[in-house]
């Protein structure tokens, strides 16, 4: 018991290396607001060029079907080596692409926000969809017999709808999102995953680590408890008076 | 308004199927300048869908439309689709009031006026705002200009469809059984709206099964039967000494209700 204990919660390892795993953990946020935003509005993109309508567009909605099937198929980490390993030898991209700093991040970080925004955008993408699909066709019918153009609908109309009815799954795939930047470690990235892994090499003790999971579960608590009472508010909403279902 | 004199609507020869199903058949039809007509049917006559042919919804697979003298769907059928339809033409003249309301859930009743004479004519605010509450004044709801749609009766709601359409200035309305969503005690109110619009001359095409209504506030009743029109003259006629064996057993059945 008392080996388990130090193993995993040694508690003056914990305060001894707080600064590094906190740091790390840091970069860990930082890393999943930036990717998270991108995702967002990436997979709004995307969910509208699915919805694109007429014939005209067949071509658009092929390409982008094919784009969120293939990115939700590969993992995550198979897309981090891939970005992190070719971008920089590729010679006719223009150096501040190749090894990207913005903003003071390595390009490690970077590469990270690449890979995460491209297949959390093809995750995203499907959630707006079934949001969008979820307004009832009579809204668009309104709002184009009123003049508005497919567009104009989609904006005034049709997305504040859908965004409102798929807020609370969105910020689950935020939740899973920043769970998976620790696979951003891969790419030494020393986010907190990397230096709890880093402590546990040297000195055999996984407090480190057991620290970073206590860290997440700060954040991922609460988070994940607000999207269960959003969920069973706008659950409230529909179950409450019948006839308004339709109506909306 | 209608140029030249001639009918505010024309439709000629309309067909339109869904798949293998052929709704409407050939439809002919003129309605002239503040002219009321009312559409009877059965459910799967096409009626709905003919009225949905008027401005575009369900565009027309053959046959032409004439809203004001203006062919609205250039080669129906062809490959041009949308490219030979006057979409802004026809839905800045033609307003349309459906069964559902089909209201912006997430806008006040005021917004859900303002929001396409904003968006779609650039119309200044603070004139959106004017007449819309003028126009939601003029069917009762002064009171009710921020209230949310969900927190409206389904006779409220329908009445500010009414008035959204509107808002956009329209020179035809088309009505697509607006009051079959309602509770019985809610209909008056929406058919009280309807007839003072009537009254102060709009041109109406109005799907209805309330026959007192067709009766008193039609100029025509047209009655619809797989796709085609069976029977059409003035109310009295149609309502009360039918010709039609079709019209007859419509008419027996709705009145036995």
């Amino acid at each position: 018991m008392r080996e388990f204990i130090s193993q995993y919660f040694d508690v003056g390892f914990m305060v001894d290396h707080f600064d590094e795993v906190l740091e790390g953990f840091w970069l860990t946020v930082q890393l999943s607001i930036v990717a998270g935003v991108l995702s967002l509005i990436w997979g709004l993109i995307l969910a509208q060029l699915r919805q694109l309508p007429g014939r005209g567009f067949l071509p658009v909605r092929f390409a982008t079907i094919a784009y969120i099937d293939i990115f939700r198929g590969v993992p995550l980490l198979i897309m981090i080596l891939l970005i992190s390993g070719s971008i920089p030898s590729l010679q006719f991209l223009p150096e501040w692409l190749r090894i990207p700093q913005w903003f003071g991040k390595p390009d490690n970080f970077w590469f990270g926000v690449f890979a995460i925004t491209i297949t959390y955008g093809a995750y995203m993408a499907e959630v707006y969809r079934s949001g969008i699909e979820a307004v009832p066709r009579g809204q668009m019918e309104a709002a184009r017999s009123l003049g508005m153009s497919h567009r104009q609908a989609m904006r005034n109309v049709i997305l504040p709808q859908a965004v409102r009815k798929v807020f609370a799954p969105l910020l689950n795939d935020f939740i899973a999102l920043m769970k998976d930047t620790t696979l951003v470690s891969a790419i030494a990235l020393s986010e907190v995953a990397l230096v709890g892994r880093d402590l546990q090499s040297d000195t055999l003790n996984s407090s480190a680590l057991t620290l970073g999971a206590i860290l997440f579960l700060l954040v991922t608590l609460p988070l994940a408890r607000f999207v269960d009472k959003l969920i069973s508010r706008e659950q409230g909403r529909f179950t409450r008076g019948a006839p308004r279902v339709e109506a909306l | 308004m209608a140029s030249s004199g001639g009918p505010m609507v024309r439709l000629e020869n309309i067909h339109k199927r869904f798949g293998e199903l052929e709704v409407l058949r050939g439809i002919d039809l003129d309605i002239s300048q503040g002219e009321v007509v009312c559409v009877l049917g059965p459910s799967g006559s096409g009626k709905s869908t003919l009225l949905r042919c008027v401005n575009l919804l369900e565009p027309p697979e053959r046959g032409e439309i004439f809203i004001e003298g203006r062919d609205i769907c250039k080669g129906p059928g062809s490959a041009a689709g949308e490219a030979g339809w006057e979409l802004d033409f026809v839905r800045q003249r033609v307003g349309i009031v459906f069964q559902q309301f089909n209201l912006f859930p997430h806008k006040t009743a005021l917004e859900n006026v303002t929001m396409a004479p904003e968006r779609v004519l650039d119309r200044p605010t603070e004139e959106s705002k004017r007449k819309a509450t003028q126009l939601l004044e003029r069917v009762g709801l002064a009171d009710k200009l921020h209230e949310y749609p969900e927190r409206l009766s389904g006779g409220q709601q329908q009445r500010v469809a009414i008035a959204r359409a509107l808002a956009m200035d329209p020179h035809v309305m088309l009505f697509d059984e607006v009051t079959s969503a309602l509770d019985p005690e809610l209909v008056k109110e929406v058919l009280d709206v309807m007839r003072e619009l009537a009254n102060e001359g709009m041109t109406m095409m109005v799907v209805t099964h309330e026959l007192g209504f067709a009766r008193e506030v039609g100029d025509k009743v047209i009655f619809m039967d797989e796709g085609r029109i069976v029977e059409q003259g003035k109310p009295a006629q149609v309502l009360d000494s039918p010709r039609e064996e079709r019209t007859k057993r419509f008419l027996g059945l709705v009145l036995e209700r």
